[in-house]
């Protein structure tokens, strides 16, 4: 290991401590307001020491049937991370391994596709969806499959991208050794490359559970009252007259507690996914 | 098993050029024969085609009267050792070995006995419950080697797998693949660019250029009688000299040959392919090994002065400014000169080689 010097090493806690405070000191703010009672939510100055309740989160959650929401968000997530991944790791694949007419194109084509806002996917999918319905009677808007498969438009990118760069890593002789050994390249894949990238597939996972966890515009606009999900509920506690804040954080943390909790379950894997092929 | 190539062509996508360029081969059974040529020689395709990993465009392959052309690499009975990959990272040394044998659905008892059996025979029992992180570049070659083994494939395909390895182990790897052939009396088809792996190794050296075999034959023939400037300046190291003349007659019907500075007279054996080459240019050569440092300047010598000494040992490769030409010489290292030393080079007739400058063959071959 190389010797920092410990002014260099003073300066390094000093600014990583002032940036810690600037994200940490407002998440945590509202996290304690989230158990406060009503009556100190706004109050001036704000109150520290209070005896805690949940009378927020049971209100958001049972009164205002948050738990409807959680369980939206955990179907829409999951379902459309799994759908990516279905469809993503053996697209990732081929891109990696095989030259066809254009693959180059595609790439590129597809990373475009994360620089587009979600506005400009939204409404379009909007009116194909309301189409589809007064045509050929297919029901999409505020449907499960509806939102899993408009999330695939940001989410399979960047499976795609992400799992390309760990299939490359690998020799091609890899697979091939496995295919001289009595093995098809589906069964190469299966048993010899997909174990070895099994890091990257959680990473990516995780990456993109998170994006469609988080997803707030796609929803406000195709989603509904069987769809709602966590985000687009946060957004009700803000009406025109006042912010509920108290309400407004208990939603928060639910949403934001599984994806902390997620991240550091699995963070040894995420470390290992993420840097797959930096750190030997 | 006997392979036998028929008119072979690969042509990739992104190049004009084949690859492979319709090339015919027999390897007989039980023979070690060795592809040798530069990268990009064809050599490795040629080798993934039997290995059914690369299709070719047209002609045949057969493995013991086995046409295996359009058969999946699973179904063709050959195991194959890469250059860059060696050991499947997730499992450890004894799931390697075994993991051909779970593709054919073998009884555990019968892979556990077959997988420490290959294991003794490439020394590697020791390290079966080792993981890829526990074993060196070496081992994991020779697990390699044993995965490849443990089917007991009817050919064993390699790939340079050598090359990534450090100088010492090769030559101990080398010598047990040999070793290896022998036990085993299988079919082996080795792809080097490493003429010197190939001499050691091969009982039949097919030495390949641009797409096309340029010779087949014994280590000593691709050596000694090589059919053209290719393989003449490919094999061998150092390499052989070679020089650009013109021929012609002298007055006993005989021939001499002017080089760039000085002239030889050529002896009889060369008399058949001269007659046909009147008026032709022709490339010389001779072998840093054939030429001779003599006391006194006499017919076919050329005086010069040592420029560069190298030691190899128990010989060493000296380079000598003669007639303005670089000419290396081995010499024996107690009889090696000091740079600047004057001194005369003798050329053996019996040990000179001459090519068609326009085809490149060699002038006593000239039929084949």
């Amino acid at each position: 290991m190389m010797r920092v010097p410990t002014s260099e090493r003073v300066l390094a806690y000093v600014i990583l401590i002032v940036m810690a405070i600037l994200v940490i000191a407002p998440v945590l703010a509202g996290s304690i307001t989230a158990f406060k009672p009503q009556i100190i939510w706004v109050s001036s100055p704000p109150t520290w020491i209070f005896e805690p309740t949940l009378e927020n989160f049971e209100f958001v959650f049972f009164t205002r049937k948050g738990w409807v929401y959680l369980r939206n968000s955990l179907i829409i997530s999951v379902g459309s991370v799994a759908i990516a991944l279905l469809l993503g790791v053996p697209a990732a694949y081929a891109f990696a391994r095989f030259r066809f007419r254009s693959s180059k194109a595609l790439m590129q084509w597809l990373i475009s596709l994360r620089m587009i806002p979600p506005i400009v996917v939204g409404l379009p999918f909007y009116a194909m969806f309301l189409y589809l319905e007064r045509g050929l009677g297919i029901g999409l808007r505020d449907t499960f499959p509806g939102l899993i498969i408009t999330y695939q438009t940001f989410l399979l990118p960047l499976v795609i991208w992400m799992m390309r760069g760990y299939f490359a890593e690998l020799p091609a002789a890899m697979e091939e050794s496995a295919m001289v050994e009595g093995y098809t390249r589906l069964g190469a894949l299966w048993r010899v490359v997909l174990p070895v990238v099994w890091p990257g597939i959680v990473a990516t996972a995780i990456l993109n559970f998170i994006f469609a966890w988080n997803e707030f515009f796609l929803a406000l606009i195709l989603a509904g009252n069987r769809t709602s999900t966590l985000p687009m509920t946060a957004g009700t506690y803000i009406v025109r007259t006042r912010v509920e804040w108290g309400n407004l954080f208990a939603v928060n943390l639910i949403i934001m507690v599984p994806v902390i909790l997620l991240t550091i379950a699995l963070r040894r894997q995420l470390v290992k996914g993420l840097t797959f092929g930096i750190l030997e | 098993m006997k392979v036998v190539l028929q008119d072979l062509v690969k042509r990739f996508a992104n190049s004009d050029r084949a690859a492979v360029n319709k090339i015919n081969l027999v390897i007989e059974e039980g023979e070690l024969a060795v592809l040798l040529g530069p990268s990009g020689c064809g050599k490795t395709t040629t080798l993934r085609m039997i290995a059914g990993l690369e299709q070719p465009d047209s002609g045949r392959i057969t493995i013991a009267e086995r046409d295996i052309t359009d058969l999946a690499p699973k179904d063709r009975r050959v195991a194959m050792v890469f250059q860059n990959f060696s050991m499947y990272p997730t499992m450890n040394v004894y799931d390697n070995i075994a993991f051909p044998l779970h593709a054919v659905k073998m009884k555990r008892g019968e892979i556990d006995r077959t997988v420490r059996e290959v294991a003794a025979l490439v020394n590697i029992d020791h390290l079966l419950g080792r993981s890829v992180r526990q074993v060196s570049g070496g081992e994991a070659q020779r697990v390699a080697l044993a995965r490849a083994m443990v089917r007991r494939p009817e050919v064993f395909l390699m790939d340079e797998p050598l090359s990534n390895l450090d100088a010492k182990l090769r030559v101990q790897l080398r010598t047990e693949i040999k070793r290896l052939h022998q036990d085993t009396g299988t079919t082996f088809i080795f792809v080097t660019h490493d003429q010197e792996e190939a001499m050691t190794l091969g009982d039949k050296i097919i030495v390949m250029n641009n797409g096309d075999i340029q010779q087949v034959g014994s280590p000593h023939e691709v050596f000694f009688a090589p059919k053209n400037a290719f393989v003449a300046n490919f094999v061998g190291t150092p390499s052989m000299n070679m020089l650009p003349g013109a021929v012609s007659g002298d007055n006993g019907g005989g021939y001499r040959l002017q080089l760039p500075g000085f002239e030889l007279s050529l002896p009889a054996r060369f008399h058949d392919g001269l007659a046909r080459m009147a008026g032709k240019g022709v490339i010389w050569g001779i072998r840093p090994e054939a030429i001779r440092l003599v006391a006194e300047a006499g017919e076919n010598t050329v005086s010069g002065e040592v420029e560069l000494v190298e030691a190899l040992g128990s010989r060493d490769l000296i380079f000598v400014r003669a007639a303005e030409q670089l000419f290396g010489v081995i010499v024996d290292a107690q009889e090696s000169v000091a740079v600047g030393a004057p001194c005369h080079l003798h050329f053996a007739g019996g040990q000179m080689h001459l090519f068609d400058a326009e085809s490149e063959r060699s002038l006593l071959n000239d039929c084949g």
